[in-house]
């Protein structure tokens, strides 16, 4: 019982940082049809923010906000320059556009910077713990549930209430109506971008006090899982997302520790394998989105 | 006397091949003047050459976007080293592997074979699920199973060695036998798009759904694509690793994918040449980026050492022709084109068919099937789309179905066709009621236009009339049809037959699609608003050219529209639709001096 509840507090702690990434790729999926697997380089720019101002020993109080606003700048320049351009084109396109980002990205950061990881000393608070009853808890784990769950109310409330929330809703119904409604396209759709990278920002902030580390294809794998997590929610779905990254990242925790040693490294093939499976038999996700084809 | 299509075909090889022996000539002097390093660049050329045209074969013909080829080449490649690594070295090696692995040594030209047969295996069991899907899914599935070979290889040390790689494999020294794979490679892809399935392949990547309404079974064409496509990356696969002499699960990564896929695009992937192009261009970028970075002694300068130059220029090339130039560098382009039209311009044959073969191909016979609705009912949600629908179209006759926007007429004809299930109700040809998806549902008799133009954009005008007749011949034997060129003469587009559909004009696309739909010999054709945007000289035009075609397939037709005018025009029997019921039926002046459709097309105060 005792390890039960600690690596659930563990896996939510994980599973906030890919929710908040899951969501934004989720959100642009919805308004584009797009699966953004240039998303995780916004985690990166944040590290090189971080790695930047720490270095000249800038407060963390401005360093966060800098990290995130990087992000967010980020999110938006690469919709600006590159996704604008293929906004109509096929999946194809789209998909590959994304993938060409994230290696360009990969290069400058080690053209620019180094190819070696840039270290940077964590703030103390990342690996505070203390107990409740029985049970030891990280400070960060609970710090990045209450801050996931924050930004997740903000965004349904942002999705209801917001003139701009209601236009990424109709845009992700269908794009062409909304269109014809008034919804421009482009700012809605730089307006997605926008968001997405300020929950990724945040998702950054998150993990990245506790890594103390930047390098140059550190975003791929947290997006990776991101991307995953957001496929078994249900592509446009950010309820889905939000369920599919907590899942994930306890589900995580749990095979590291009840999996076999010779089957821990199988354990991303599992996941793959079911991925696939799902895509298979339930393309739309466990949670329905409608997508038609007006003939 | 040749055919167009295997002028192309041979052409096309041919200046294909000129085209590969351009670049190992180029790559050959290149090395001539540099280290030995050169001569295995010359061979990674070459190699990778194979896995792009490998890749060209499923990816460019089909449009579905796969992730998962190289993974289908290191399984190839790790079935050929175990069995080809000599014994005494794989009791060194992996002394626990399964299956007696140790002890066998098979010939490696052996082991190749079966290598390549596993990679047939695994590719048809991917592909039996990859096929059923298109666009994202399918990329994501493949994607999947690339990670999950990768995983297997990295953890199933006893039979793999893990990251510790098999060595020892036995190596197939010079570039022969890379020349001799990408010779054939360069055969296997110019004979698989001029193949009957490499059209019908083309056809579902123009337009997943005009090609269902034509006949074509979405999933067959892109099945085979994706096993001769496993085939030949699997050789690549295979050559690659023989010239290396070892093998390890980071070989056939995500990024070298992504090089492949950079070559593929940036050459584009529609044709062999753009495959050949792209890799040519990629590596020499590479290898001036690479030098570059180097930190060489040049014009004078010392340069510094730049780490990740050539990925910068991979990246870099990739989303700019993305961005830029989505088709690629040489975007339809093929040297066979070219070559063709030399060759044909030397042995110009008479041209067109003569009058007296139009004359002869038409007015078979009409079939005698009815068409019939039995109280047809489809609801989307709450929503009432078609009501209780009952009408019969008479063979051999034009038949007009109007009504108002909304009336439900595009949802009856999607019924009709199979793109929409009915909620209730049947439909019957001739007595046997008609079931299945579209394809089947076009081989039992049914072929359509669209509302908006589906042609095969990127197909020739010939081409895509003969893609329909292609399925005609096989699936609808019993009916006699005029003809690829009869029915191309019959809609005046004989002198644009060899010019790609996307450039036709908008009368001429919508003529094509007539063509298209007639070529299939359909005991039924739907014509879903023909005359939509064109002008009342153009929409009696059509009101001719519709019952030319009729009479020339024998074919009843089915017309919607909400012209008035075109409907009575043209049609001898009328069934008018409104909210998704049957309001009225009858001839054109019955149906015209009915007050009720007078009511619902001018309102009440109108009547």
């Amino acid at each position: 019982m005792n390890t039960f509840v600690q690596n659930l507090i563990d896996g939510l702690g994980n599973g906030s940082t890919y929710a908040l990434l899951a969501v934004g790729v989720s959100m642009l999926f919805g308004v584009m049809h797009l699966v953004n697997f240039a998303h995780g380089e916004l985690l990166t720019v944040s590290a090189y923010v971080i790695y930047g101002l720490r270095s000249k020993d800038v407060s963390w109080w401005i360093t966060v906000p800098m990290a995130i606003l990087g992000a967010v700048a980020l999110s938006v320049a690469i919709e600006f320059t590159a996704f604008r351009r293929v906004r109509t084109a096929s999946a194809f396109t789209l998909l590959l556009t994304s993938f060409a980002l994230e290696i360009l990205s990969h290069a400058v950061w080690r053209i620019g910077v180094s190819s070696k990881p840039r270290r940077y000393a964590t703030p103390e608070i990342a690996f505070k713990t203390f107990d409740l009853g029985p049970y030891r808890v990280e400070v960060w784990d609970v710090i990045s549930i209450v801050v996931a769950v924050l930004c997740f109310v903000g965004t349904a409330i942002m999705l209801r209430k917001t003139l701009f929330g209601l236009s990424i809703r109709a845009a992700s119904e269908d794009f062409d109506a909304a269109r014809l409604m008034g919804v421009k396209a482009n700012r809605v759709i730089s307006g997605a971008f926008a968001f997405a990278g300020l929950l990724a920002g945040i998702a950054g902030a998150l993990y990245l006090l506790r890594r103390g580390q930047a390098d140059p294809r550190m975003g791929a794998e947290p997006l990776l899982k991101a991307v995953i997590a957001a496929i078994i929610g249900g592509l446009g779905s950010l309820k889905g997302a939000v369920v599919g990254g907590l899942a994930l990242g306890v589900a995580e925790v749990y095979f590291r520790s009840f999996l076999p040693n010779d089957l821990q490294g199988l354990t991303d093939a599992f996941v793959f394998v079911l991925i696939a499976a799902l895509f298979v038999v339930r393309p739309q996700g466990l949670f329905n989105v409608q997508t038609a084809e007006r003939v | 006397m040749i055919s167009d299509r295997r002028r192309v075909a041979l052409g096309s090889l041919g200046g294909n091949l000129v085209l590969v022996a351009l670049v190992v000539v180029g790559g050959v002097v290149y090395a001539a003047f540099g280290s030995s390093a050169r001569d295995a660049l010359i061979t990674d050329l070459l190699i990778n050459l194979v896995i792009v045209i490998g890749f060209q074969i499923f990816i460019g013909n089909t449009g579905v976007l796969s992730f998962g080829h190289l993974g289908i080449a290191s399984l190839a490649a790790y079935v050929m080293a175990l069995l080809a690594i000599p014994a005494a070295r794989k009791s060194v090696l992996i002394p626990n592997a399964p299956w007696g692995i140790p002890d066998i040594e098979v010939d490696p030209l052996l082991a190749t074979v079966i290598g390549i047969g596993v990679a047939v295996v695994v590719s048809a069991l991917l592909a039996a699920v990859v096929a059923r899907t298109s666009g994202l899914s399918a990329t994501m599935i493949t994607l999947a199973f690339l990670f999950v070979v990768r995983q297997v290889a990295e953890n199933w040390k006893d039979l793999t060695n893990g990251a510790g790689n098999l060595s020892s494999v036995p190596r197939l020294d010079g570039n022969g036998w890379a020349i001799v794979g990408a010779v054939l490679a360069v055969f296997v892809a110019v004979s698989f798009r001029a193949s009957k399935v490499g059209r019908l392949a083309v056809a579902t990547r123009e337009d997943e759904l005009a090609a269902g309404a034509m006949g074509i079974d979405v999933f067959s064409p892109r099945f085979i694509a994706f096993v001769v496509s496993g085939a030949v990356v699997a050789v690549g696969g295979i050559l690659r690793v023989q010239s290396l002499g070892s093998l390890g699960p980071s070989q056939f990564s995500f990024d070298f994918t992504i090089l492949i896929l950079a070559m593929l695009v940036v050459g584009g992937m529609r044709t062999v040449s753009g495959a050949i192009v792209g890799t040519a261009f990629i590596t020499i970028g590479k290898e001036i980026t690479r030098f570059l970075g180097d930190g060489p002694h040049f014009l004078g300068f010392e340069w510094p050492v730049v780490d990740g130059l050539p990925d910068l220029f991979l990246a870099g090339s990739l989303l700019v022709v993305l961005l830029l130039r989505p088709s690629g560098l040489l975007g339809e382009y093929d040297v066979g084109t070219f070559v063709a039209a030399q060759l044909s311009r030397s042995g110009r044959r008479s041209s067109g068919p003569a009058a007296s073969a139009i004359a002869s191909a038409i007015a078979p016979d009409h079939s005698d099937a009815v068409l019939r609705t039995n109280c047809l009912g489809v609801t989307f949600g709450g929503f009432t789309a078609v009501d209780s629908v009952t009408m019969s179209v008479e063979p051999g006759r034009i038949h007009g179905l109007i009504g108002p926007n909304g009336a439900g007429k595009t949802t009856l004809i999607n019924v009709l066709t199979g793109v929409v299930e009915p909620t209730y109700g049947t439909v019957e040809i001739g007595g046997r009621e008609l079931t299945g998806p579209p394809h089947s549902r076009a081989r039992q008799g049914i072929s359509r236009t669209f509302q908006n133009l589906r042609v095969f954009g990127a197909l020739s005008v010939r081409e895509n009339v003969a893609v329909a007749d292609l399925v005609a011949r096989q699936h609808r034997v019993d009916r006699a049809g005029p003809g690829v060129d009869a029915l191309l003469e019959l809609s005046g587009l004989t002198a644009m037959a060899d010019r790609p559909a996307s450039t036709l004009d908008y009368g001429n696309q919508r003529r094509l699609e007539i063509a298209r739909a007639a070529a299939l010999r359909p005991d039924f054709l739907l014509l879903d608003e023909p005359t939509s945007g064109m002008s009342e000289a153009e929409s009696r035009e059509m009101v001719d050219h519709v019952r030319r075609i009729a009479t020339a397939v024998g074919a009843g037709v089915l017309v919607i529209d909400h012209d008035l005018g075109f409907i009575t025009s043209i049609c001898e029997h009328i069934t008018v639709l409104d909210q998704g019921a049957v309001l009225a039926e009858g001839t054109p002046d019955e149906v015209q001096s009915d007050p009720r459709v007078i009511e619902a097309y001018l309102g009440t105060q109108g009547a």
